[in-house]
């Protein structure tokens, strides 16, 4: 009988059930898009700040000093090429973004005065695997904030070369034009070279010229050497236990190090580097590793507090319409309690229906907010949101709590009715 | 009485006297214009509240001269004028020059360290900042390649401007570690600098952080161009436009979710407004019965509406100040600014909403058979 | 003439008769009961001398008006201007006080009048009682403002649907004593009942069965008490 009852309930007030059941509906998928663009927020900003550039420098063990500041090579300490690939091998692979090698040489342009300072790197690599995976990696994925006259040269372009604009300026060269480098004395061998590019960075990497890999290893006579490594790395906001491992990994106990060893810290990401390459230094460089990890849980935050505000309107509007909706049967529950029900069938029949609707509006409106996530993704990021199944359970429960609190208010005021009254519309 | 009179008796009476029941429809509007007015208040004050968080990534605004020399100290301050106070971060002259250190070159900065300091707050110091005459910050690869720690002392040698040689002793009070190229560098104060070097009254580059958009930038740095000839302004566009990027995507983010939200709170309170003219039924019934024409239930009804909408909006507007303020004090730190505008749009957009909701179901209400009232049905 | 003039009326839901060729007229001043067991037609027949349903068949004439004829918006007019509701349930705006909801009456008829709503309610003897809220008054008390509220635009027609249905005796004995009060000053009532009683206290009374008008008896005591 007590299932008739609620049969009839939700079939014969079909409208009025809708509405719940729509409302309930609407909060779900607006509380299940928030949480999954708030769970995945962190990730997209994440990629976002890639345009910030690189997050690590890879150098030489023992590089000198007087190489970065002056630009003189001594041949001192060099990675190898070769071994680059092994980058995205480490355990946090994933998140390696891109890399881009560098090795600097002076030399001197024929036909202009003065030394260029030129700077070998991929422009566009396409790279294969260990792993027999294929990656395409170089510095215009890296330097996105350049902004380039001409075009990027192609990637297996060994005659391509992008002059920075204030070089550019000193040698007069112009997109199109055909170069002859040489090393420094004349006595070297010179190349030719097409200037596909110019860009203008805002920075020192403006006074350079930039060339392919191999033609900077032919000119300073180090095959397959590599200076130095840009890495861009997706990593965690560093933490205190983050901090105390940069500062000495050894410091920590076995368990801590191995929280630390499998978290994207970038001092994690750094470690796992120079276990790759050999005699490699991995830098995180501060001004983008620190402003990230501060710009991510700022977004993250905000996230978190928005998605509360709308979970506790999604939920107010719930409980609103719940109560609307049990008011409005107050006569129906009178004929029932004339009838001789007592209060424990009558609160559980009201229950029982309108947890039947809050699982029906749940389900549906789970998956309308799937959809909503994705428009979300798609429009700001464009790029999909990962589905965090930890969503369900906790669309469950606030879909639960919430019609269950909507209804306590009203079904409290039901039972205190007397039917008499109710009966004779009072 | 009038009949106006009469007309805002009956719909103030049927929300005063109608507490428990309107007060759920009026919670529906209030939420809905609190989250209006938060979410509208967050999104506008993204920008200024993320730009200063963006601001750790140092300088974005960088003086160099135009010939290729140094700025003067005038030229540099007539520059720096260029600039909004307000919107200032940090601005820290260098001079560079190559010392000596146990017959090693090295290159010393002399820079305003405290500003310094606010322009690259990404610097990390093991030590302390210096505070008093005497010592430097010395970047992690020199203090690497001399084997120095803070708290030693070290003996710099060199010549000046004058052309005379110097030497001097100094004390590290801290090792900076950027990842950088600064690692390379002494950092040592502006007096300092002059004490060894001498005065020349000139800066060789002025890195200014600045919270204002890519755009705004380029309008100082054209300023700048005009008032200090011989300064040329460079923008990082590698920090300016990466945070134009995110800001973008971020606001836009905040849009749509604000767009969803209210689209949502819509829905509700025209459920809400649709629950309670249901409810009301026997006494639209009864009003027709008395002889109301449909044109006054419709005017009741949305008076009501409206009135509902107002009370919610104004409660919602200042609810939804205390929002945006929580984030900005939990998330950013710092107060917001809440547009002084948004208040009456709010109120406006919250009246319209509500008048829209209760349009259908007062539209419904109309379609009441006055039988209803007799016998009891 | 008649005040109210029905002539062959009829009323047909789906396959339901609900009345069947019904004559009747009302004169001006008469007060007439209509009773009937449940389903015999008392409702419809209550709907349409109240301007809120239309027969199907045949024609009423209110005070030279055929209202059969009118429009839903012409008939609210006419209900309004012409015909006084009571009701069993006596129907006050809840959230309106004694007084209010009798101006609500003059409202919607032409102008909101304090004074003469306050005078409405002390002729039913509840002027003290003008502050109060429906849910502060007794069931007789609400019925009296429900009446208060139905003359206060002198009607031609004073129409109550079971107007003691809801009440004890004290009260029903007072709403009664109205009534008559109302008939003596002239009014036109017609009261549809169930209660003998009640009905006797009328004129004449019409007895409907299965949508047919079964008989019509005269109440001749009632002509003899109005002497007492």
């Amino acid at each position: 009988m007590f299932l008739r009852l609620v049969k009839g309930a939700l079939f014969r007030q079909k409208k009025k059930m809708l509405m719940i059941a729509f409302t309930i509906a609407l909060g779900a998928s607006l509380a299940t898009a928030m949480l999954n663009v708030m769970l995945d927020v962190g990730d997209k900003v994440n990629r976002e700040l890639k345009t910030y550039g690189a997050n690590i420098n890879v150098l030489p063990k023992e590089v000198s000093l007087l190489d970065d500041l002056y630009g003189v090579s001594d041949g001192s300490g060099v990675l190898s090429e070769s071994e680059l690939g092994s980058l995205k091998t480490i355990f946090w692979a994933f998140n390696i973004v891109d890399f881009a090698p560098y090795l600097n040489v002076k030399a001197r342009i024929s036909g202009r005065d003065g030394e260029f300072r030129l700077v070998g790197t991929w422009f566009a690599n396409h790279l294969e695997l260990p792993t027999g995976e294929a990656l395409d990696t170089g510095i215009n994925n890296m330097k996105s904030w350049w902004s380039v006259e001409g075009e990027w040269p192609a990637g297996d372009d060994a005659s391509a070369a992008m002059a920075g604009s204030i070089a550019a300026e000193r040698a007069g060269l112009a997109v199109g034009d055909v170069i002859s480098v040489s090393t420094g004395g004349g006595n070297g061998e010179s190349v030719s070279l097409t200037i596909k590019g110019i860009f203008a960075a805002g920075s020192d990497e403006d006074e350079r010229i930039y060339v392919p890999l191999s033609v900077a290893q032919g000119m300073a006579k180090r095959p397959g050497a590599v200076s130095s490594v840009e890495v861009s790395a997706l990593t965690t906001p560093d933490n205190e236990l983050s901090r105390r491992a940069a500062q000495n990994p050894k410091s920590l106990s076995v368990k801590e190090w191995e929280t630390w060893y499998c978290t994207a810290y970038v001092s994690a990401i750094c470690y796992q580097i120079e276990e790759v390459l050999t005699d490699s230094v991995a830098k995180p460089i501060r001004q983008v590793a620190e402003s990230e990890g501060a710009i991510l849980e700022k977004t993250q935050l905000l996230m978190l507090l928005i998605t509360i505000l709308s979970l506790a309107g999604a939920a107010l509007g719930i409980s609103n319409l719940v109560t609307a909706g049990v008011m409005e049967r107050s006569r129906e529950i009178g004929l029932l309690k004339a009838l001789g029900a007592g209060n424990a069938p009558v609160s559980r029949l009201i229950l029982t229906e309108i947890l039947i609707t809050g699982v029906v509006g749940g389900v549906a409106g789970y998956f309308a907010g799937l959809g909503f996530a994705q428009i979300i993704g798609q429009t700001v990021f464009g790029a999909a949101i990962n589905i965090k199944p930890m969503v369900i359970p906790l669309v469950a429960i606030l879909v639960f709590l919430v019609t269950l609190v909507g209804s306590v208010p009203s079904i409290r005021l039901l039972l205190s009715l007397r039917p008499a009254e109710v009966l004779h519309g009072r | 009485m009038t009949k106006r009179s009469m007309y805002i008796k009956m719909i103030t009476s049927s929300l005063i006297r109608r507490r428990s029941r309107m007060f759920v429809a009026l919670l529906a509007v209030a939420v809905g214009a609190t989250i209006l007015s938060g979410l509208v208040t967050v999104y506008y004050d993204i920008p200024r509240q993320m730009r200063q968080e963006f601001r750790s990534y140092g300088a974005n605004f960088i003086l160099v001269s135009a010939s290729g020399e140094t700025i003067s100290e005038e030229s540099a301050a007539a520059a720096l004028g260029c600039i909004p106070e307000d919107k200032v971060v940090g601005t820290a002259p260098y001079r560079y020059e190559t010392v000596k250190i146990n017959e090693q070159p090295f290159m010393a900065a002399g820079t305003e360290l405290s500003e310094a300091r606010k322009a690259s707050p990404y610097w990390f110091v093991s030590g302390e900042w210096p505070e008093r005459d005497g010592s430097v910050l010395i970047g992690q690869e020199v203090a690497d390649v001399i084997k120095l720690l803070p708290g030693n002392s070290f003996t710099m040698t060199g010549t000046d401007l004058a052309g005379e040689s110097f030497s001097r002793d100094f004390r590290v009070s801290g090792i900076v570690q950027t990842g950088g190229t600064e690692e390379a560098f002494i950092f040592m104060s502006l007096a300092d600098f002059a004490s060894v070097i001498g005065e020349n009254g000139a800066f060789d580059v002025v890195e200014c952080s600045i919270s204002a958009s890519q755009a705004e930038l380029e309008t100082i740095a054209a300023r700048v161009t005009e008032i200090a000839e011989d300064v040329a302004p460079r923008l990082v566009t590698r920090v300016t436009r990466s945070e134009g990027a995110v800001l973008t995507k971020l606001q836009a983010l905040v849009f749509l979710v604000t767009a969803v939200v209210l689209l949502l709170t819509m829905i509700c309170v025209a459920t809400t407004m649709m629950a309670v003219v249901a409810e009301r039924r026997k006494e639209i019934g009864l009003k027709k019965a008395l002889g109301a024409p449909d044109k006054s239930i419709i005017t009741e009804f949305l008076g009501e509406g409206l009135l509902l909408g107002c009370l919610g909006g104004a409660l919602g507007s200042a609810l939804g100040f205390g929002f945006a303020q929580i984030i900005g004090v939990n998330v950013f730190s710092r107060a917001v600014q809440f547009p002084a505008a948004l208040a009456p749009a709010t109120l406006i957009a919250s009246v319209l909403i509500t008048g829209l909701a209760c349009l259908i179901p007062v539209r419904s209400a109309t379609y009441v058979d006055p039988a209803i009232v007799l016998r009891g049905e | 003439m008649a005040l109210l003039d029905i002539k062959g009326i009829s009323k047909i839901y789906g396959s339901v008769k609900a009345l069947q060729n019904i004559d009747l007229a009302v004169e001006q001043g008469e007060w007439l009961s209509i009773m009937g067991p449940s389903g015999s037609g008392k409702t419809t027949m209550m709907n349409i001398i109240g301007c809120m349903d239309k027969p199907t068949d045949g024609k009423v004439i209110l005070d030279g008006i055929d209202i059969s004829a009118e429009s839903a918006r012409n008939l609210t007019a006419i209900r309004r201007d012409k015909i006084g509701l009571i009701f069993q349930q006596f129907h006050l705006i809840s959230y309106l006080t004694a007084l209010e909801n009798i101006m609500v009456a003059q409202y919607y008829h032409s102008m909101p009048d304090e004074k003469e709503a306050l005078q409405a309610l002390d002729r039913v003897g509840l002027l003290e009682r003008a502050k109060h809220l429906p849910s502060q008054l007794s069931g007789g008390e609400q019925q009296r403002v429900c009446i208060a509220r139905a003359l206060i635009n002198y009607p031609m027609l004073v129409l109550a649907d079971e107007p003691t249905g809801n009440l004890d005796e004290v009260n029903e004995g007072i709403v009664m004593d109205i009534f008559r009060q109302l008939h003596s000053e002239g009014s036109t009532v017609v009261v549809v009942t169930h209660d003998p009683e009640v009905a006797e206290e009328a004129q004449r009374t019409v007895i409907l069965e299965h949508g047919r008008i079964a008989r019509i008896t005269y109440n001749v005591g009632r002509e003899s008490r109005k002497g007492e």
